[in-house]
């Protein structure tokens, strides 16, 4: 790759230094807290059939409503609604720092 | 009163007050509102987001499609409130940056081609047109509990009723109010919902965990097992819904055009969480009715058969408050509440349809020279022919109202939120890619009923409202195999969106040489 083609290089996977590379790392943070909440309960509640555990998850209740339920039907929009204040919190702060460096007032 | 002529009147007098709340802003503010209403804040803003999200979808189907699947149908109130996440973390900001707003302009902008251009415009104009078949569904729905009159008149008399309130709404330059449209909302359905535990002897302050307990009840008097993981569907087709109306959430065209009213980046990102937070004010509830619909139905001895439970399943929420007993008036503000949502969705997604057909088809592709008023004209006989052709679609509706929106999710996910994803965050994603794509992600979405015949195996893993889980990955894949043997997009383009939409806070490169040096 020519040097010229190198120097607009956008790729999520291989991000800039500075802004970005910290931008990334906090959106492959939250997509991982999203991802496993969202789909690895789901695939554990699956794996966990039939077994002692699917009874743990299912019988238990929490707010009257057994565990698995209340987890995917309740707490999981509020985690989604905590992962975009983490989100927006460190976002605030990374722009505040890059803003700094760059002598550039705080948008 | 009776409880029909009741739940007219509520509903006349909620939405005429729209209109007169409306009129009066306007005379005591000569502010210009523009696209979306007057900027109110980051919660204001997160109530906007949030009504213009609801619709007859969530307000009607929602409950009615839990009612019929339990456990399996929490993947819709997961998919819908997850999606939010994509959005903010991908995409929101670096949209804002790139400064256009309307999927047609970004993919017509970023990939620099009008034939791009054309198909994301007749995408994005059958997304609107599929959501608004929902839509109508539950206002004729509405309209035929009602009146009680069929349901196809019911189809018929309310959609000359939206038609004739966005007319009347026009003519009389109503601003919209999404803060008002979101309490009147969020009023009409919490506040039945708390009499309904109230009446039938649950923790009504907050009905969202008091149907923990009839849940209980549900199973141990009725043998009803409501939360049975997986009953109605195996963990794929659960992953493949959920992560559909992810995607789609994240692609919806009407969604991300709301980055346009707030001023600036930090305060568009921060009313996403409060829109996401009022969002799950709704989705926290709607389980409740579908339970207590589910517990009325067995103490009255009405079990229904699963033809007929489907068949009221997208009124299940004004069957549940009627069974109950609840007053005639409440019933109206129930009502009321999920038709204003309706109306709203209906007006907003009918007039950015006809808007890229005037804009991005008429005027951009087919009459470069056509005059403003030639235009006008253009988006007026737009909206009536949108409107016409949802009115005829929901006449025969294919499926139940969550059933029918996903399809419009699916359609989303799979074509407008893969050029979106690659166009901000992959610079070689080019013109070919991007066509290459849309034409994939169009046939993953109708793969079911196009090539089901050939193909039987096909709808197993694209089933029509769930088919971005295959889709959008594929739709990806093509995108970059096709931009990679393809010439990589002009350097303007590229140095664009390195330096200004990703690179907006380091040094200049340049800088950093001549440090350097």
């Amino acid at each position: 790759m020519s040097h010229q083609n190198k120097r607009y290089q956008v790729n999520l996977f291989r991000p800039r230094k500075g802004q970005m590379r910290d931008e990334v790392l906090i959106i492959f943070a939250i997509l991982f807290g999203w991802g496993v909440c969202t789909f690895g309960f789901q695939i554990l509640l699956a794996v966990c059939r039939g077994t002692g555990a699917e009874a743990l998850l299912t019988r238990l209740t929490l707010f009257n409503l057994p565990l698995h339920f209340w987890f995917t039907g309740q707490f999981l929009p509020l985690w989604f609604i905590v992962l975009c204040v983490l989100f927006n919190l460190y976002i605030d702060r990374i722009t505040q720092y890059h803003s700094r460096r760059r002598d550039r007032s705080y948008e | 009163m009776n409880d029909s002529s009741w739940s007219v009147f509520v509903v006349l007098c909620v939405l005429v007050s729209f209109i007169v709340v409306g009129l009066r802003q306007k005379s005591r503010e000569s502010v210009e509102y523009g696209f979306g209403g007057r900027y109110t804040g980051r919660i204001g803003g997160g109530a906007a987001i949030a009504s213009n999200w609801m619709s007859a979808a969530s307000l009607m189907g929602l409950a009615g499609v839990i009612y019929l699947q339990g456990y399996q149908a929490l993947a819709y109130v997961i998919g819908w409130t997850g999606g939010y996440v994509l959005l903010l973390v991908l995409l929101a900001s670096q949209i804002r940056r790139f400064g256009k707003f309307t999927a047609p302009d970004f993919v017509g902008e970023r990939y620099g081609s009008s034939l791009a251009r054309l198909m994301a415009a007749v995408i994005s104009i059958a997304i609107s047109v599929i959501y608004c078949v929902a839509q109508f569904k539950g206002i004729g729905l509405i309209f035929s509990f009602m009146f009680g009159i069929d349901y196809s008149r019911g189809v018929l008399f309310g959609g000359l009723a939206v038609v004739s309130y966005l007319v009347l709404s026009g003519m009389l330059g109503v601003p919209r109010n999404q803060q008002m449209l979101y309490f009147v909302i969020i009023v009409s359905f919490i506040v039945p919902l708390m009499w309904l535990a109230h009446r039938l002897g649950y923790f009504w302050l907050l009905p969202q965990f008091g149907y923990g307990e009839a849940i209980g009840d549900l199973s141990r008097s009725f043998n009803i097992d409501f939360t049975a993981p997986f009953a109605h569907g195996s963990l794929f087709n659960w992953c493949a819904l959920c992560f559909t109306l992810m995607v789609g959430t994240a692609g919806l065209p009407h969604v991300l055009s709301r980055f346009y009213t707030v001023p600036n980046i930090r305060d568009a990102r921060w009313s996403v969480v409060w829109g996401l937070f009022f969002i799950a004010l709704i989705y926290w509830s709607a389980p409740a009715y579908a339970v207590f619909g589910r517990l009325l139905e067995a103490q009255q001895g009405a079990a229904l058969t699963p033809e007929a439970a489907r068949s009221i399943a997208d009124v299940i929420i004004l069957k549940t408050v009627v069974l109950a007993g609840l007053p005639g008036w409440l019933v109206g503000v129930l009502a009321a509440g999920a038709l204003s949502a309706a109306f709203f969705t209906v007006a907003g997604l009918l007039m950015t349809g006809a808007a890229s057909i005037s804009y991005d088809i008429y005027f951009s592709i087919l009459n470069p020279a056509a005059s403003e008023a030639a235009r006008m004209k253009v988006a007026k006989g737009g909206t009536l022919v949108l409107a016409a052709l949802a009115l005829l679609l929901s006449l025969n509706p294919p499926g139940l109202i969550a059933e029918i929106t996903a399809i419009a999710f699916a359609l989303a996910g799979n074509t407008i939120f893969p050029l979106f994803l690659l166009g901000i965050w992959w610079e070689r994603a080019n013109r070919q890619g991007a066509i290459a794509g849309m034409l994939t992600g169009v046939i993953c979405t109708f793969a079911d009923p196009l090539l089901g015949g050939i193909l039987p195996g096909i709808a197993g893993w694209f089933p029509l409202t769930s088919s971005a889980l295959c889709g959008a990955p594929l739709v990806v894949g093509v995108m970059i195999a096709v931009s990679l043997v393809t010439p990589a997009p002009p350097e303007e383009m590229r140095r664009f969106l390195a330096e200004e939409v990703h690179g907006h806070l380091d040094q200049d490169p340049s800088e950093t040489d001549s440090l350097k040096a």
